[in-house]
């Protein structure tokens, strides 16, 4: 009898013990969504004061090549400021799951990374949703005026500046010098140019493809879609941000135009499954004329480790415009901006990396080691960065144009602009129904605060 | 869950009386029972643990399928009580369109799996010589990672460089832009997929066809049966089993597709290869609807529950009491 009573008593031990550990899982888990916010309200820290500290910056991969761009700056960040030790944490190169990774991150409450790299896209959405801190208090106005034009306006959201330009990118048309030369074609500076040109060249069996560019279901056809829309003079979006207005005479422009290359021969069907990489491939293999692509493509066409068959033979331009539209035609602006985690121990020192990170001096090694388009305007005109190659030479000539990201549905709205143009690209639908169908779609995104 | 393994199986208990005690039946019980207490408390703390990473997520999205959800930069928070989540769901022509291309993928791949998977379990059986180097040859798809094969098919469907591509033009068929193209695409995914998912159907069924009795097959030929009747007479009955257990495995899985659409479609062209996986996917983390995405989380969970319940007792009024 005594054995049992004791083991009755055990067990009632082990209930308790068990109990104990439910306990303490629970308030584990609703931790996360009781504690109090460091968000919103800005702790005003000294501006970039703090010459002490540790902190993490969550950054994918600039460039493939060695050495790593991010290393490089961080060293160069820690000689110039020896008391703060900054660990890299290195991020998916899939921009979308690096959004992912960052959202269930934060949310949750973790206080590392501190700084972040994000897309210029992002700050609206980040923003909205407490995800980046307000920077606008932490720099003085002559700071934000050094940035390019429509830089910091691209990551403001309701009056605040959620990430600092870090570098930035733009499409540019890549072109084979040797072929126009060869077939005495001049460099096209109109789209219906580019396209009799290109489709000339393959029908003549010059190259197998004329003009490749971005067509996948994915963010990129949005960002080739913009700057046909912008040449065409369109908007995608009210300046309101609440009514779609790419179903207009201009979106069937651009609608039209995308839907007879691939028509004419000029681009391959198989641009509706191109994404950079593809396109580059193709064009960097010497297989095709013409390459719609960021700032990369060209020191990927001419290293001669890539498989390239092109060096030397390659031009780069403005992209072209429509007939009677100014011109050049619109680059798209991508890239990538700083943000400061909310949650983040020490804000102060956040601040100082990012100051340092947008100086002349980070700025000028990512220009002329990197190849990077800096974000800063005199290091963007400098003569050092300029003559790097002829990517950053032109960069000035180009006209930007920026994706209606200042909506936290941008993501929709993207998407609905992707997914109706890839389809009509596949023939699944004609330019007018898929751009209704865009409209419609990004109507009901701007217009109710959840959906599918 | 399984019971817990320290409980004693009926009749195993250890007897603790002294010599002098007879054991009733009564005291049996009783320290039965707080055996089984003493159970259950050592493996209380594994049970929260899986409740916590497993039961605790699941009800968590429950929860956020019928409330108000934002995220915030301190975290989720969840308000009040709603139906919007599921009628947002319900009235979004992606959702619907969703469903209807994962039923009809699960359908169609699952089916052909099956088929296939069953033939090759049958000439597996009859070999003789070098089975165990086909078997390990058949498990290469199945043992790669679905990211990996999915990359590998990225190659052969590649418009412009692809395997299939350069023997469509030789033949001179052109070359058609197959993940581009809606009817295609989803066609080469379904090939993706059976390829690498037809050998684990086989491995499950020739398990089952190794477990048939030998004279069953020797009494058919005495009463002179052909091959064919043989198969529909005594192997199908009898696999019946073991094929509604790969059914159901399978049917698990195709429901959830995710990789194979994320890396080879992203969903393209247009909307015509999402999956639900992948619209809940993008409504969480891409447009950080969290209430919706959420919904079709649920919603799909509870289909598929239902949808093998159903698949169970058809199969078990069928097949008798053997599955």
């Amino acid at each position: 009898m005594k054995v049992v009573a004791s083991m009755r008593g055990r067990s009632r031990l082990m209930l308790i013990a068990a109990m104990g550990v439910a306990a303490l899982t629970a308030s584990a888990c609703s931790s996360n969504t009781s504690s109090p916010a460091a968000s919103g309200t800005a702790t005003h820290a000294p501006s970039g004061s703090a010459t002490s500290g540790n902190i993490t910056w969550w950054a994918s991969p600039i460039t493939t090549t060695s050495p790593d761009p991010r290393t490089v700056l961080i060293s160069a960040f820690e000689k110039a400021y020896p008391n703060i030790h900054v660990n890299l944490q290195s991020a998916p190169t899939d921009t979308d799951t690096n959004r992912a990774s960052l959202i269930t991150t934060i949310s949750g409450g973790a206080t590392s990374p501190d700084v972040f790299m994000g897309d210029v896209i992002w700050p609206a959405q980040f923003g909205h949703s407490g995800l980046a801190q307000p920077l606008s208090s932490y720099f003085p106005s002559s700071y934000w005026n050094s940035f390019a034009p429509g830089l910091v306006q691209g990551a403001t959201y309701k009056g605040q500046v959620y990430g600092a330009p870090f570098f930035e990118d733009q499409g540019f048309l890549y072109y084979r010098k040797d072929l126009l030369a060869k077939e005495h074609m001049a460099v096209p500076t109109t789209w219906p140019q580019l396209e009799t040109e290109a489709a000339a060249l393959v029908h003549k069996g010059v190259v197998k493809y004329g003009y490749v560019w971005q067509g996948a279901s994915y963010e990129g056809l949005t960002c080739n879609f913009m700057e046909y829309l912008g040449s065409a003079g369109g908007t995608a979006l009210n300046s309101g941000l609440t009514q779609a207005t790419l179903n207009s005479p201009a979106g069937l422009e651009a609608a039209n135009f995308m839907h007879s290359l691939i028509t004419s021969g000029a681009t391959p069907g198989a641009v509706t499954t191109f994404q950079e990489a593809q396109s580059m491939s193709a064009f960097a293999t010497g297989q095709a004329a013409f390459l719609r692509n960021w700032d990369y493509g060209w020191s990927y066409s001419q290293t001669a480790s890539s498989p390239s068959s092109v060096v030397g033979k390659v031009g780069v331009t403005p992209l072209p415009s429509f007939p009677g539209q100014a011109s050049p035609g619109t680059s798209n602006i991508g890239g990538w901006n700083l943000y400061i985690n909310p949650h983040s121990k020490n804000i102060a020192a956040d601040v100082t990396f990012i100051k340092w990170m947008t100086s002349p001096a980070a700025q000028t090694i990512l220009g002329t080691q990197f190849s990077e388009i800096p974000t800063v305007q005199s290091v963007r005109q400098s003569a050092a960065v300029k003559a790097k190659n002829p990517v950053l030479a032109i960069v000035g000539d180009t006209r930007l144009i920026p994706r209606p990201a200042q909506t936290p549905a941008y993501a929709k709205v993207s998407q609905a602009i992707y997914t109706n143009i890839n389809s009509m690209l596949a023939g699944s639908a004609s330019p007018s129904s898929a751009l209704s169908a865009a409209s419609s779609q990004i109507n009901s995104a701007v217009g109710s605060s959840s959906g599918l | 869950m399984s019971t817990p393994s320290v409980a004693p199986a009926p009749g195993g208990g250890v007897d603790v009386s002294g010599p002098g005690e007879p054991s009733t039946p009564r005291r049996h019980d009783v320290f039965r029972r707080q055996q089984a207490r003493l159970g259950w408390g050592l493996s209380a703390p594994a049970l929260i643990l899986i409740a916590a990473v497993t039961l605790f997520p699941i009800g968590y999205a429950i929860a956020m399928s019928v409330s108000n959800v934002s995220a915030t930069g301190s975290g989720f928070s969840l308000s009040g009580l709603t139906g919007s989540n599921y009628s947002i769901m319900f009235h979004a022509p992606q959702w619907r369109y969703a469903l209807f291309f994962t039923i009809f993928y699960t359908v169609v791949t699952v089916a052909v799996e099956v088929a296939l998977g069953t033939a090759v379990a049958l000439v597996l059986e009859r070999l003789t010589v070098g089975r165990g180097w086909m078997m390990a040859l058949l498990l290469i798809p199945w043992s790669l990672i679905t990211v990996v094969n999915a990359t590998l098919w990225a190659y052969i469907y590649n418009p412009t460089y692809g395997v299939l591509d350069t023997i469509f033009s030789h033949i001179g068929l052109g070359s058609p832009v197959i993940l581009g193209t809606r009817v295609p695409a989803i066609i080469a995914l379904m090939v993706a997929d059976i390829w690498k998912t037809t050998p684990f159907v086989a491995i499950i069924v020739l398990a089952g066809l190794v477990m048939i009795p030998r004279d069953y097959y020797e009494a058919a030929e005495v009463d002179g049966a052909s091959g064919w009747t043989a198969f529909w007479r005594i192997t199908f009955p009898l696999l019946r089993p073991t094929i509604a257990l790969a059914v159901l495995f399978r049917v698990l899985q195709a429901f959830g597709l995710f990789d194979l659409p994320f890396v080879l479609t992203q969903g393209g062209p247009g909307y015509s290869t999402q999956p639900l996986a992948i619209l809940a996917y993008n409504a969480m983390f891409r447009d950080l609807d969290f209430g919706p995405g959420a919904a079709v989380a649920t919603s799909t969970a509870l289909l598929v529950v239902i949808g093998c319940l159903v698949f169970l007792k058809v199969f078990r009024a069928q097949a008798g009491t053997e599955v």
